[in-house]
């Protein structure tokens, strides 16, 4: 609690330091990563980011020490060596693109492993903080070196945003940016860089492995939740900046524990909130709904039972007969009942069940609905007429006031169905 | 049967286009009158929408050029507009009806600028010429394939070009929506705008074009449709490719290198 504390007041200046840096550097390259996961370009992040290890190390090596200036430099080349030599390849062999992608980035990484074993064996005595780049520690980070990354984020996200309409036109349809005249060549090669960049900054926070999950995930979860690109962008970045700051936290509280995992931990768990959780798209929204919709098809059954009753001259049913009718349903009919009644379109008086006024018109608006489907497959889809029902018993909970007004057209108003049963108008007695 | 006229909306000389080396257009050799629509025929994979693509730039010819309004592409792009395959872009990218068709006011916008409340009225008033203002602010992933369709030409007339060119707009399109995109087009025809649309049913191409290019990896036939819909064009387009060209763009595809290129 102390450490939480503590940590969160922001009382200590280096902390605060670290928490902003991996806000931005999250909030970047959460927008970045969105584009390419619409642009379902995941998997080229990945490959960037195995691909910069080398580059770090090639650094490290030409500067002898830990100096910034050099790892940038050297993970950015090595990135954009790895990046242009997907797309040459692509455009210039017959290999398909993931077998593409898998060997840059394995030959890369194979080679900057070997770079690393190289320099530590050297021994020289800064190489200590090396291996940080693979598992990632914010931490660690030094004042000097955040200036650097959160300058550099800050630098994507204003690009980014100052973009926005030739961004999504690059993902979108380039063909058509193409031919209004807007340099697509150029705006996907900046793209590619702010690309490039984001893995660059995020390496010693985030580590080399995990940094594609950095990239992809927060545009990946947010999805769940909107369907516009600018509440996309500003929700991922949220889940991205919120993950950083968390994993950060626990490299404070645990300082043997790298950064990245942790961020990943945190990213997976709100997505897999949002999976779950998102209204409309996450899974449980949409197990309610349509438990929701069961529920109404068993109370529409429940209506067309007690108006074929009065059809066939009784004036009421009790609820035995209508247990009787769905057989091992009887707490689900029993949820039906009292539902029905609370709309006020059946009434219970001790164990007799009569339509009310509304009921009537309801049941049958979903008879009519019934009746007209099965003649109009009937009709005009050549179906034999025993063949007809069970369509109509899914689709009579369906069909709108449009469809049931179109159906009636075409069929020029019938009076009986296809098994010579009437089909009732609103105005119809019973 | 092809027909050059003088003083061409657009322009194509001995164009020859690639894919991998191998040809997919011949030599075409076709110029076409304004303020006429136009349709493209010809069997699945003939180049009709190479054709158009070359046109807009979209692929290199390996020779040949394109001249629109006697200029060169460069110098009069903001007054044609390039309607793409309805198939040619993921429709479940997050965005809206309007936000789409607004992109149509890019090409004047120029970069950096965003679009604002001018670029909307634009925007929506293309939308209503099309019947689809109740979508304004739908998801486009929730459209029919029709009125896909009917956002990408909204998109289109948002452009307030000159010459149109449209890649199969007919395609995955209900009856109705058929005939109500046709007549739009035929009204924009009546306002002198030049309408280059990829067509695949023959039957219908009959009634709706003014003009008609019959193509078959090579140009087969060009001019007004009364003068090319004959049964010997349309034998000569669909009646199977051409045996010996077909060989030829074998040959060439089988070669380790392109022997076109110089």
């Amino acid at each position: 609690m102390e450490d939480f504390l503590y940590f969160f007041t922001f009382q200590d200046a280096s902390i605060a330091f670290v928490v902003i840096g991996i806000t931005l550097l999250g909030i970047g390259s959460a927008y970045v990563g969105t584009y390419s996961f619409l642009d379902k370009k995941a998997l080229l992040g990945d490959a960037i980011s195995h691909a910069v290890l080398p580059g770090i190390c090639l650094g490290f090596i030409l500067a002898g020490e830990k100096n910034p200036i050099y790892i940038v430099t050297g993970a950015f080349a090595s990135g954009a060596l790895a990046t242009f030599l997907i797309s040459w390849l692509r455009s210039n062999t017959k290999l398909s693109e993931d077998a593409i992608i898998a060997s840059i980035l394995s030959i890369f990484f194979g080679f900057g492993i070997v770079l690393l074993t190289v320099i530590q064996k050297s021994g020289n005595p800064e190489m200590a903080g090396l291996n940080q780049f693979i598992f990632g520690n914010a931490i660690a980070i030094l004042e000097e070196d955040l200036y650097i990354y959160g300058g550099l984020a800050l630098v994507i996200i204003i690009v980014l945003t100052m973009f926005q309409k030739e961004f999504s036109l690059l993902v979108f349809n380039p063909d058509f940016g193409k031919a209004i005249g807007y340099p697509m060549e150029s705006i996907r090669l900046i793209f590619n860089v702010l690309m490039i960049l984001a893995v660059v900054i995020g390496i010693q926070a985030i580590g080399v492995v995990l940094m594609a999950a950095l990239l992809i995930t927060p545009g990946a979860a947010a999805r769940f939740w909107t369907d516009r690109l600018g509440s996309l962008l500003i929700i991922a970045g949220a889940f991205s900046a919120v993950s950083g700051i968390l994993g950060t936290y626990v490299s404070f509280v645990l300082p043997q524990m790298p950064t990245g995992p942790w961020v990943v931990v945190c990213l997976s768990l709100l997505a897999l909130i949002s999976f779950l959780f998102a209204p409309k798209k996450g899974v449980i929204s949409r197990l309610i709904a349509r438990n929701g919709y069961l529920k109404k098809t068993h109370q529409d059954h429940l209506m067309k039972t007690l108006y074929k009753a009065v059809e066939e001259g009784k004036k009421f049913l009790t609820i035995e007969e209508i247990y009787q009718a769905y057989p091992h349903q009887s707490s689900k009919s029993m949820n039906s009942i009292y539902r029905l009644i609370r709309k006020g379109l059946i009434t219970k008086n001790e164990r007799v069940i009569i339509l009310t006024e509304s009921g009537k018109s309801e049941a049958k608006r979903i008879v009519r609905l019934h009746r007209l489907w099965e003649l109009y497959l009937n009709e005009y889809m050549n179906i034999a007429p025993d063949h007809v029902h069970d369509s109509a018993e899914q689709l009579e909970h369906l069909l709108t006031p449009e469809l049931e007004k179109l159906l009636e057209k075409r069929l020029n108003f019938p009076k009986l169905d296809p098994h010579q049963e009437n089909i009732p108008r609103d105005t119809d007695d019973i | 049967m092809i027909n050059q006229v003088t003083s061409p909306v657009i322009e194509v000389h001995d164009l020859t286009v690639s894919y991998d080396q191998s040809p997919v257009l011949w030599n075409v050799d076709l110029s076409l009158p304004s303020g006429k629509l136009i349709g493209i025929l010809g069997p699945n994979g003939a180049g009709k929408s190479t054709l158009i693509k070359a046109i807009m730039g979209l692929v290199k010819p390996t020779s040949g050029y394109v001249k629109i309004f006697d200029k060169t592409l460069q110098d009069v792009r903001s007054r044609i507009s390039y309607v793409p395959q309805r198939e040619s872009v993921d429709w479940n990218f997050p965005a809206s009806v309007l936000d789409v068709v607004m992109m149509g006011t890019y090409g004047k916008l120029g970069l950096f600028k965003r679009p604002g409340k001018k670029e909307k009225e634009i925007a929506l008033g293309c939308l209503d010429q099309v019947g689809m203002m109740s979508f304004v602010n739908r998801q486009i992933s929730e459209l029919s394939g029709g009125q896909q369709q009917r956002v990408f030409i909204a998109r289109a007339l948002a452009q307030e070009a000159d010459l149109y060119l449209m890649d199969e707009p007919f395609a995955g399109v209900d009856m109705a929506t058929e005939t109500a995109i046709f007549q739009l087009l035929k009204d924009m025809t009546a306002k002198g705008k030049t309408i280059v649309v990829v067509h695949h049913d023959i039957h219908s191409a009959m009634n709706y074009f003014d003009w008609i290019i019959m193509l078959n990896l090579h140009l087969v036939g060009s001019g007004p449709t009364e003068l090319v819909m004959t049964e010997e064009l349309l034998r000569k387009t669909y009646g199977g490719k051409l045996n010996l060209l077909t060989k030829v763009t074998e040959l060439i595809r089988q070669k380790d290198f392109n022997p076109l290129k110089r």
